[in-house]
């Protein structure tokens, strides 16, 4: 490779069906997880997701009767 | 108080079939790790094979990974997956007939394998050698296991899917396809067949389905039982959800493309191999994220390791995680790659990963379970001290031997002189190795001395249970009835 661009040079044409596909299922995934990120560590999401950490401890007050599912 | 709960729990859930898997996990756990030293031994010492085909190490060897990574693996992910699911629902199961289905399903698949595989009845495929009839009752009985799990979920009552569950769903989805496809052959009687892959496209979808063995079954499955109970032996919630959310989805994502790096140097096209280690590579960072997660879970409380040993095998089974999850992607690398593939680093890489994260996670899940399931104390507490400090050391011992050996293997075979010949013959290299191969054989029966521990402690605590009426109290049964 003599160049960064010789690096990423690609012959388009000769691209088969499977190769597209392949790539296209890519650059899905790719933004996929960009957009994954951004709802995860977006501070409006934090205290609805990380109310979700109780889930374990709710069973067990449940069980007691007492349903503010908190421990 | 907690107590009270497990009672309540006792009579809302199905949980004989989950005290069933855990006990034949136990055993398992005993018979894979015993046949695993045996043929280490047999390594060492090759009079072992008592040139006998049916003992010999390229029959036995499968046995011992099936027995480790389905039996006693298969057990604990199906036992765990089967309390939490419930408990996290806050449902019984859906079938509880159609979860005893699975119990007796799966043990039959390990009965068949421990006797086809000494017969020499193989696929010869890595972590896949069962036969295609045996295959078949795999499916079944995983597709059970799956679509039982499934609609346990659907019927919940609470109203989001907590973490443990995607992971548990996850690796149920991509082992039905990895298996499927992997398994795809033509049978010409009813214990041989070929595969329908020939070439360098059956070595690809071997390591498709080899690294994801590992990835979705031996990964993504103890995650899902790592953030249930390292919370609840903590007593404390998960650190991070948001960050259990982003480790599960870049798993997902991620994980299915590294197989090639199984296949550096090889006719697989050159870029395939590079993709698989800039992925493996790009794989540290969720690992990592998920380790951290599940550690920093004893954030504040950290002096529980002092006292409570079932947290420290939780604890120190993610240490191993974080551990080979770096050591697995600079493997992966083709400078690492040239120097490590087809030497002992790779069987101390993987034996860190087993021994250290699944193993060590399983252990810790399943001494929580004993003591919530039978509703009694550990009858030794010492004993699961003394098997926490065997199975560490074994693990520790077992690993180094391997580094060791692994890296004077590859530096050996590809040391030359100055006029370019060979400067090793492969045997010379085989013979330097002895050393490291008793010690391998000491090591691991190390770690099978603790696994007996545990199962003697186990039984012990059954029979406690039992003897003092702990079980028939929860249940609610009076005590004539129940005689």
């Amino acid at each position: 490779m003599s160049s960064l661009s010789d690096y990423f040079e690609t012959d388009w044409a000769a691209m088969t069906a499977t190769d597209w596909v392949g790539t296209i299922l890519t650059v899905v995934i790719f933004v996929l997880m960009v957009v994954a990120y951004f709802q995860v560590f977006r501070p409006k999401n934090r205290d609805k997701l990380e109310a979700r950490k109780h889930i374990p401890f709710d069973d067990d007050h449940q069980d007691l009767g007492d349903n503010d599912g908190r421990p | 108080m907690e107590a009270t709960a497990d009672f309540t729990a006792e009579r809302k859930y199905d949980f004989d079939v989950v005290r069933w898997f855990t006990i034949m996990a136990v055993v398992y756990l005993v018979v894979g790790a015993g046949v695993g030293v045996y043929i280490a031994s047999e390594l060492a010492w090759p009079f072992l094979n008592f040139d006998n085909p049916y003992i010999s190490f390229g029959r036995l060897r499968p046995v011992h990974t099936n027995a480790v990574i389905f039996a006693f693996g298969g057990c604990t992910l199906m036992g765990t997956a089967y309390y939490t699911v419930q408990r996290t629902c806050g449902v019984s199961l859906w079938s509880n007939k159609l979860a005893w289905f699975t119990f007796w399903g799966w043990n039959a698949i390990i009965a068949l394998a421990v006797i086809t595989l000494p017969l020499g009845f193989t696929q010869s495929k890595e972590y896949a050698e069962l036969e295609w009839p045996i295959d078949i009752l795999i499916a079944v009985v995983w597709l059970s296991f799956t679509f039982n799990f499934i609609m346990t979920i659907a019927n919940r009552k609470s109203s989001h899917i907590y973490v443990s569950n995607w992971f548990f769903l996850g690796m149920m989805v991509m082992i039905v396809y990895l298996h499927v496809v992997n398994s795809l052959s033509i049978p010409v009687g009813l214990i041989k067949s070929y595969s329908l892959f020939s070439g360098v496209q059956d070595a690809m979808i071997q390591w498709w389905w080899g690294h994801n063995a590992v990835g979705f079954y031996l990964t993504a499955g103890f995650l899902g039982i790592m953030y249930y109970f390292v919370p609840k032996q903590a007593n404390r919630p998960i650190y991070s959800y948001r960050l259990s959310v982003i480790h599960f989805w870049a798993l997902m994502f991620g994980y299915v493309w590294l197989g090639a790096h199984h296949l550096q140097y090889t006719a697989l096209p050159d870029w395939t191999g590079s993709l698989g280690a800039a992925v493996s590579l790009a794989m540290i960072i969720p690992s990592w994220g998920g380790a951290v997660n599940g550690m920093m879970t004893l954030s504040g409380a950290w002096d529980k390791l002092r006292t409570d040993y079932v947290m420290r095998f939780l604890i120190i089974a993610l240490a191993f995680y974080a551990m080979s999850t770096f050591e697995g992607p600079v493997m992966s690398l083709k400078t690492v790659n040239a120097l490590s593939h087809y030497t002992d680093w790779t069987i101390g890489h993987v034996h860190s990963g087993a021994l250290g994260w699944v193993a060590g996670i399983s252990i810790g899940a399943i001494y929580h379970l004993m003591t919530r399931l039978w509703h009694t104390e550990m009858w030794s507490e010492k004993l699961v001290n003394v098997h926490f400090w065997t199975a560490t050391i074994g693990t520790v011992i077992y690993v180094v031997a391997m580094w060791v050996s692994g890296i004077m293997q590859g530096l050996m075979w590809r040391a030359y002189d100055e006029y370019g010949t060979l400067a090793y013959t492969f045997v010379e290299s085989v013979a330097a190795m002895h050393p490291y191969y008793a010690m391998r054989a000491v090591g691991g029966g190390i770690f099978l001395l603790g696994a007996i521990i545990m199962l003697f402690n186990v039984l012990m605590t059954v029979r406690k249970s039992v003897s003092a009426g702990s079980l028939r109290e929860a249940r609610g049964t009076p005590a004539v009835a129940a005689a």
